[in-house]
């Protein structure tokens, strides 16, 4: 009895290590999506940059420029200060990022007027300098990761990070085109009574763009470390100047330590 | 007391001969005497007494950061938050400024805090020290309101809102409420206006006002001699030679101890400023990254960490003249603690246990609150804020009567006092 | 004083206790200079300053020969003149009557140090700040100018307090002002094109 027991239990057990390979593509990473639904997790999506990496920031900046500027400025930075802290020459910095009418100390601006934005968007694409320090480089990456086909939008697609957003996905060339699927499920409302709401279970890829979804990934990296450099551009030299001082102070504590105790000894 | 007299023979060295000069002049010699090498201070101080001093070293590192962000800070509607960027990416230096600014602002309300606490802590507000104490609280309301005005001024989203809904609070009062929101105003909703005028008073009226109550606080400290932690007047028990027996002077041995206590504070400052500037979004709120915007409110909307349990307070009674009505017992009952508390005996040292309750309930409801004003108004939170104001408030409006029904214990006639390294 | 809190009588230890307080001391003093640095740093020229403050590009199609132009360059007037043959013809002859004829007290790069004080004879570049207290030097191009006198070779003249600087900005002995006009870092792209700002094409952004 005990050992038949135990074989049905060893089946068991094996169907489910079976069943866990086999679900794992579709439960795991979002990295790998081709095979099918993914994006379960992706309130958990991290930024995971970093503002020393400046080979990241390059690429950010290169295509920020190319994808992003038409319609977002970064009004308080200077495309001189960016091949400065970029450590691009300026003989680049004007062939790549700098617009033919502008020069490398002028500002940062989109050129899409304001005025005909808002009357395509309903509100003008608003500047992006600050965007990081406001929202988090994870809400940035998680916006940029989760644009999704929905008909009802006038844009023709939403995004799970910003709901309603008035943006279009403007990568879908590059990421491809993913639907959400979502499930009907039961949550007890504000009364008690049960209420059946919508909640987002995993996205569908409908079309593949020109990256995979590795490359796409690191794609938003570049450019949400690079907002997250242009909203703080001292940051950097902030932490690395910041060093030297606590290590100063606490010499001086320890001196001011000796001082105190020294004086002390009168006291009893 | 006569000038200093030389010995004879000594050649006359400059700095002496200026120091003379001087001493004839101005009354420096008397005061050093009395302040520093002969003013005696209790020897049992421990670590809540280091933050009186501490207090004005943030004061001077406020008013010298402040004047310099003044030369480059350009108050208006349309010029405010980029001239703030314009610090943080194009003035030299300018970003080191304005995190020394921000991270000043938040150090002092917790410096001020704890030095409060040790207040509550050894009776240090109890006769002879009322007004000492007074003086205090002044100066607590002034930084509340410098506090405040400053946060307007980046005119960043939650600068809007955090102006808007406070000074609504205002137009609460029956009668005048509505005229006197417009008046402080000066416009029909928040504006340039009132930013402009926030702006002379952040800069110029009220650290004027804080510089004379700081010093007002310091004559009347002067005046009674501190306190300390055994809660035992010092002045009771004079040596042969006059001095009191448990005092010291206060130069050099709190000068030197006060140098190690302002080092430690500077350690802890330097890695806030330098590495955690926004403390992630505690001392630099999320929201204020994102210019103004009238029709946006930001969501959580709170002011800084330093007004949330007040605003907890006003947030979680659902009436709007009674929350407005406790939010203000909340900050001014401590005024009145001097005359609340019937205790014999000043240290919570030897006090019974009934007031060591009440201000563990105090402390801890104080820091709760302070929690909860940083949330969104849930329902469960708008709870557990109600439950918390009342051992906020019972700690001073229930003081007349635990601190004179507890039992005390007695009271040495010395300090209690461990010798130092 | 055996009866009050302390009992000072550490002779030994005196010579520790001085060492301590002169290294507590010094650091500290080494801390403050470097806490003054950010303050001090704050009040020189911002991005901003810099940025306005760079080179200005002049179109020299745009002057007919005698005219002058002014372009502003780090908040300073710069005149641009094109100087006819005459103008230039001018320069000689009277440098008895000026302060500085060969320019060694002047201010201006090594390629004005020269009677033209100008990198061709052509277009004359100049700060047009008076070098006495700083107004505006009005233009007197024409010789002779009656208010000047006949023998007036053609410069400028400054209103304020009456310097005189000739077409190559030397002043004229008798002028409130005692060293000739500055000449800015220029360079000229082509014959078209000056910039005001720097010394070589290559430097400009």
């Amino acid at each position: 009895m005990v050992r038949s027991h135990l074989r049905g239990a060893a089946a068991l057990g094996l169907a489910l290590v079976l069943a866990t390979g086999l679900l794992a593509p579709a439960l795991g990473s979002a990295a790998e999506g081709e095979s099918s639904g993914f994006g379960a997790d992706w309130e958990s999506w991290r930024a995971d940059t970093s503002v020393t990496d400046l080979a990241s920031l390059q690429r950010g900046a290169r295509d920020f420029m190319a994808y992003c500027n038409g319609c977002h400025s970064l009004k308080y930075m200077r495309y001189s200060r960016l091949g400065q802290d970029l450590e691009i020459a300026p003989d680049l910095l004007q062939k790549y990022l700098v617009p033919t009418n502008a020069k490398a100390a002028d500002y940062i601006h989109a050129p899409m007027p304001a005025a005909d934005a808002t009357a395509w968007f309903g509100k003008p694409p608003p500047d992006l300098s600050l965007m990081a320090r406001a929202r988090g480089t994870d809400y940035l990456y998680q916006f940029l990761t989760t644009f999704y086909q929905d008909p009802s939008r006038p844009t023709g697609t939403n995004n799970l990070r910003l709901n309603a957003t008035a943006m279009p996905d403007v990568l879908s060339e590059l990421e491809g085109v993913k639907g959400a699927v979502f499930k009907n499920v039961q949550i007890a409302g504000a009364d008690g009574a049960q209420v059946t709401e919508k909640v987002f279970d995993h996205f569908e890829p409908l079309a593949p763009g020109r990256m995979t979804r590795e490359q796409y990934e690191g794609f938003v990296r570049d450019i949400v470390n690079f907002l997250d450099y242009v909203s703080e551009p001292a940051q950097a030299h902030r932490r690395s100047l910041g060093v030297w001082v606590v290590l100063f102070l606490l010499v001086f504590t320890w001196l001011a330590w000796l001082l105190k105790n020294e004086y002390w000894k009168d006291v009893h | 007391m006569a000038a200093v007299v030389k010995p004879p023979g000594e050649p006359t060295a400059k700095p002496g001969g200026l120091r003379a000069w001087l001493y004839k002049r101005l009354p420096i010699e008397e005061f050093l005497e009395t302040q520093l090498t002969g003013y005696f201070a209790p020897k049992n101080f421990n670590v809540w007494y280091f933050f009186g001093f501490i207090a004005i070293v943030v004061l001077v590192i406020q008013l010298v950061t402040g004047i310099y962000l003044t030369m480059f800070y350009k108050p208006g509607e349309a010029t405010s938050f980029d001239s703030v960027e314009f610090i943080m990416r194009e003035v030299n230096s300018g970003w080191l400024i304005r995190y020394l600014h921000s991270t000043g602002a938040s150090a002092f309300f917790i410096v001020v805090y704890l030095h409060m606490f040790r207040a509550l802590l050894y009776g240090s507000y109890k006769a002879p020290r009322e007004l000492l104490w007074v003086f205090g609280m002044l100066v607590y309301l002034a930084l509340m309101a410098e506090a405040f005005m400053g946060y307007v001024l980046p005119w960043g989203n939650m600068s809007y809102w955090a102006a808007q809904v406070i000074v609504n609070v205002f137009g609460v009062i029956p009668g005048i409420g509505p005229g006197l929101v417009e008046w402080i105003r000066g416009d029909y909703g928040i504006a340039d206006s009132t930013l402009n005028r926030f702006f002379a008073l952040h800069v110029a009226a009220v650290p004027l006002g804080l510089l004379l109550l700081v010093v007002l606080h310091l004559v009347a400290l002067r005046r009674t001699g501190s306190s300390n932690p055994d809660g035992i007047e010092i002045k009771e028990k004079l040596g042969a030679d006059g001095k009191p027996l448990d005092g010291i002077p206060f130069h050099p041995y709190y000068t030197v101890k006060d140098t190690f206590g302002i080092s430690v504070f500077l350690v802890l400052f330097a890695i806030v400023v330098f590495f955690v500037p926004t403390l992630n979004g505690l001392f630099l709120e999320h929201a204020n990254f994102l210019p103004a915007d009238p029709l946006s409110t930001p969501e959580p909307i709170t002011p800084s960490w330093y007004f949330t349990p007040y605003y907890a307070m006003l947030r979680a009674i659902p009436n709007q003249r009674l929350g407005a009505l406790v939010l203000v017992f909340g900050v001014m009952s401590y005024m009145f603690l001097p005359w609340l508390d019937r205790s014999p005996v000043k240290s919570m040292r030897y006090r019974g246990w009934l007031s060591k309750a009440f201000l563990t309930l105090f402390v801890i409801s104080f820091l709760g609150l302070m929690y909860l004003g940083l949330q969104l108004p849930t329902r469960t939170a708008q709870i557990m804020a109600r439950i918390l104001t009342v051992p906020y408030l019972a700690y001073f409006w229930l003081m007349p009567f635990y601190t004179r029904w507890e039992r005390c214990k007695p009271v040495p006639e010395r300090v209690r006092f461990h010798a130092h390294g | 004083m055996a009866d009050s809190g302390v009992i000072a009588d550490n002779a030994v230890d005196d010579s520790r206790r001085k060492f301590l307080l002169s290294a507590t001391v010094a650091t500290g003093a080494v801390g403050v200079a470097f806490t003054a640095v950010p303050f001090i740093a704050s009040w020189t020229p911002s991005e901003r300053a810099r940025a306005l403050g760079a080179p200005v590009d002049f179109d020299l199609s745009k002057l007919e020969p005698g005219q002058m132009a002014t372009v502003i360059w780090q908040r300073q007037p710069i005149y641009i003149v094109r100087r006819t043959p005459e103008m230039v013809a001018s320069l000689a002859g009277h440098d008895s009557r000026l302060k500085d004829p060969k320019s060694e007290d002047s201010d201006q790069p090594p390629y004005a140090t020269n009677q033209m004080r100008s990198r061709v004879a052509d277009y004359l570049v100049l700060i047009g700040v008076c070098t006495h207290l700083g107004c505006l030097p009005k233009q007197r191009f024409d010789r002779g100018n009656p208010e000047l006198g006949a023998d007036w070779p053609g410069g400028f003249a400054c209103p304020c307090h009456g310097s005189r600087f000739d077409l190559a900005g030397r002043v004229f002995e008798g002028s409130p002002a005692s060293v000739n006009l500055k000449v800015p870092p220029y360079a000229l792209a082509d014959a078209r094109k000056l910039i005001v700002g720097v010394n070589d094409v290559k430097g400009a952004a």
